[in-house]
């Protein structure tokens, strides 16, 4: 049996980020080390949408941030430090990776 | 004159961007979040075949909160074209219709269509994001490639000029034509404000670096995007309505600062490269200031 | 009703007028441009509330009436040869989405060498990209065909191509019965379906994985299985509401106790009617079949009308190179099996040339000569 679809090939608004395994693809991830440094037009840089702010604090969606490094060379306040601990052999596992 | 855009005004809410399956430090992805933070809901977009059109979903799921088609590659402007109509017959009002592709979908294979909706001045506006590459199938020549670039077909260096697209759109009698850089995202979202609040057909070609492309580390993806514009070789400016104004006054800092770190420039050779800058001081003293 | 002298071309531009097309779009080609220049006559003289979109290529024009469709439009366009070859990327975009686009092709030869005479090697050449297809034997055929279209479209959410033939339909004058636009209109209720709708918004056409992709295409070609059933139903309701018939998937013509049949579609039938009443006056068991839709194929049904017959002559004004005539092949796949009849591939009438009564009399002769292969083709008029 055919799965149930729409007729038109369509996709649901949105909903990418729900499954998105882009995250895991990080090996340095964005620190916010002094936020008050932390220049508010970095929001606009990001490409994933990963940086949000709360009464004004910047913080980093590590769900979706692919830890490409922008916002840390675009902004004083943000420092890239890596993901892994120890040493990553094939089967590693990257500790605090979601 | 530009309209000012506040940047911490903006909506914090994406309608495009988490989730979306572009390589680290994707320009194309950050010129697309840029745009949908002033252009917002009521926006229809067609995008052809592209990293683009790839990267904002797949299957039943998409990043995109707005209607998002990816069209065929040649053919996004004649796409909404008819989604324009469609509206207009229906009496739906207030919906920026635009089609956004990359250099292939906008200059080369899609030139035919977009010029087409050009000269009929259409009610919507194209946007291109250049990363001067055919990044999508893996980094072939195209014409938006500049001279001496390596790709992955052409390990000698592009032997001809980038093509002038926008002087090429500015020529089809148009209401109004931008060049934006993703590195000055103010000047970027006031340009895409103008081409949405105007009648008739737009064109606004954004400078999108693909730090694969160019052979640069991803986190310098806004920093060459910046230093291209500072270095005279990407000017910011706007035609409307017949007027030319430039929008970002360059600091002129040297061109080799934006070439040499670049690996597909790695055999530029010393001519080249003076060629470039002799055009620029030419360029910037006769026309500047 | 009154009858009224047009073209082809005015009958397919009347047809998609009394539909009430939103978006017209097309490219100037020759021979489909007068159906063109009507329909944008209509919309000058203020007849036709519709929007046009003067495209600067085939491609562009179906795209453009695709993206009309996807935003909530009825949308038609007109073409046929080099035209319909340079939408043909389109064409099967429009079938994977499953947009209501109807299509006006009058069919002219494929180049090269150039040639602008009618054949039907255009609508061939589209035969698997999941447009339903009909043809049309004269020009009234044009007009109810384009009207059934629309609703046969937008029930099933599949494009339709109304095939009618250059010059010999669309520049020749016959007689057609115009129906009321009120009784179109009941006829053709609007419905809307947007995909691109600004207050439901979707992703169309996102990257599908092997998982999804063969399911899409399994309930694209359900809907073309379907079309079998609901063609001849649409045909009914229209010849309840305007009295004519259409004979849905196809039309018997003095087929009671026949020993030889001629298959055909287009305006060939004409001419082959003409045949088989003569041959039927001298004593000759001879009927013919008019394939009004090609696409979906109607196997089934051909085989219900053809099962007890002795020779088959297929008239296909197109060839598939190094196959044979298109129609043909789909009968011969279609009676695999089951029969032991004789079936003839005539290729006639390419770009033009002379398929005339005589002509179709060569090809009767020559599937009766050559029996000792049941699995023929030949070539008339060289």
């Amino acid at each position: 049996m055919a799965k149930e679809l729409p007729i038109v090939p369509t996709a649901t608004p949105g909903s990418l980020a729900e499954i998105s395994a882009a995250s895991s693809w990080r090996e340095y991830r964005p620190e916010i080390q002094e936020p008050g440094k932390v220049n508010p037009k970095v929001l606009f840089f990001c490409p994933e949408g990963a940086l949000f702010h709360e009464e004004g604090i910047i913080a980093v969606d590590l769900s979706v941030c692919k830890g490409c490094g922008i916002c840390a060379v675009e902004s004083d306040g943000i420092v890239m430090v890596p993901e892994y601990t120890g040493v990553l052999g094939i089967f590693g596992v990257k500790e605090g990776s979601k | 004159m530009i309209d000012k855009i506040n940047l911490e005004q903006l909506p914090q809410e994406d309608l495009f961007g988490p989730g979306n399956v572009g390589c680290k430090g994707c320009a194309a992805a950050i010129a697309g979040r840029q745009a949908m933070k002033v252009l917002r809901e009521r926006t229809m977009i067609t995008i052809p075949a592209s990293c683009m059109a790839t990267l904002g979903g797949n299957n039943r799921r998409t990043t995109w909160k707005i209607p998002f088609y990816h069209t065929l590659f040649e053919c996004a402007p004649a796409v909404s074209s008819g989604i324009r109509a469609a509206l207009e017959v229906q009496g739906i009002k207030n919906v920026n219709v635009v089609s956004w592709g990359g250099d292939a979908g906008s200059a080369d294979i899609g030139f035919q269509a977009l010029s087409g909706a050009a000269e009929r001045n259409e009610d919507i506006f194209h946007v291109c994001y250049d990363n001067e590459m055919y990044m999508n199938t893996g980094g072939q020549t195209g014409s938006q490639t500049p001279k001496t670039a390596l790709t992955s077909n052409a390990f000698l260096g592009k032997p001809t000029n980038k093509k002038n697209m926008l002087a090429i759109m500015e020529v089809h009698g148009i209401g109004y034509v931008a060049s934006a850089s993703i590195a000055f995202p103010a000047d970027l979202m006031a340009k895409l404000k103008k081409a949405a609040s105007r009648k008739g057909f737009s064109y606004i070609h954004i400078l999108a670096p693909c730090f694969r492309g160019w052979g640069i580390p991803s986190d310098q993806t806004v920093e060459f995007a910046r230093r291209a514009v500072y270095c005279g070789l990407w000017e910011l400016y706007e035609v409307e309505d017949g007027i030319r104004k430039r929008t970002v006054e360059p600091q002129l800092i040297p061109v080799k600062d934006y070439i040499f770190p670049q690996k597909r420039f790695s055999k530029i050779s010393a001519e080249e490269i003076n060629r470039l800058q002799q055009q620029v001081d030419d360029y910037y003293g006769k026309v500047g200031k | 009703m009154s009858k009224v002298l047009m073209t082809g071309s005015e009958a397919a531009a009347l047809g998609a007028k009394l539909s009430k097309i939103e978006v017209l779009s097309y490219y100037p080609i020759t021979p489909a441009f007068p159906a063109m220049e009507r329909l944008s006559k209509y919309i000058e003289d203020g007849e036709l509330n519709c929007k046009f979109i003067r495209a600067e290529s085939d491609h562009s024009a179906l795209a453009a009436v695709l993206g009309a469709s996807l935003a909530g439009a009825r949308s038609y366009t007109v073409t046929n040869s080099q035209g319909l070859l340079y939408m043909t990327e389109v064409a099967y975009h429009v079938a994977g989405l499953r947009q209501s686009v109807v299509m006006g092709v009058a069919n002219r030869a494929l180049s090269a060498p150039h040639s602008r005479f009618p054949e039907h090697g255009d609508a061939v050449s589209q035969g698997a990209n999941g447009w339903i297809q009909i043809f049309s034997e004269n020009n009234q055929d044009i007009l109810d065909n384009t009207i059934q279209a629309f609703r046969i479209a937008e029930e099933l959410r599949t494009p339709v191509m109304v095939n009618y033939e250059g010059y010999i339909q669309s520049h020749t004058q016959e007689e057609v019965e115009a129906p009321s636009a009120e009784k179109v209109a009941a006829f053709l209720p609007l419905k809307r379906m947007p995909v691109m709708d600004i207050n439901n918004p979707q992703g169309v056409n996102t990257v599908t994985s092997p998982d999804f992709y063969m399911d899409y295409k399994f309930r694209q070609n359900e809907a073309l299985e379907k079309a079998l059933t609901v063609i001849p139903q649409v045909s009914e309701d229209y010849k309840k509401e305007f009295g004519r018939d259409s004979r849905g998937l196809l039309e018997a013509y003095r087929m009671e106790d026949v020993e030889h049949a001629i298959v055909a579609m287009g305006s060939i039938v004409s001419t082959a009617r003409l045949l088989v009443d003569n041959l039927r006056s001298q004593g000759k068991k001879i009927g013919l079949v008019k394939l009004r839709v090609w696409r979906p194929f109607p196997g089934k049904e051909l085989y219900e009308n053809l099962k007890n017959v002795k020779y088959v002559t297929v008239l296909d004004k197109n060839i598939v190179f190094g196959v044979g005539g298109a129609l043909a092949t789909d009968i011969k796949a279609a009676f695999y099996g089951r029969t032991e009849m004789v079936i003839n591939s005539c290729i006639i009438g390419l770009g033009g040339a002379k398929s005339g009564v005589a002509e179709i009399k060569q090809a009767v002769d020559s599937t009766e000569d050559c029996s000792e292969s049941k699995n023929s083709s030949v070539w008339i008029g060289l």
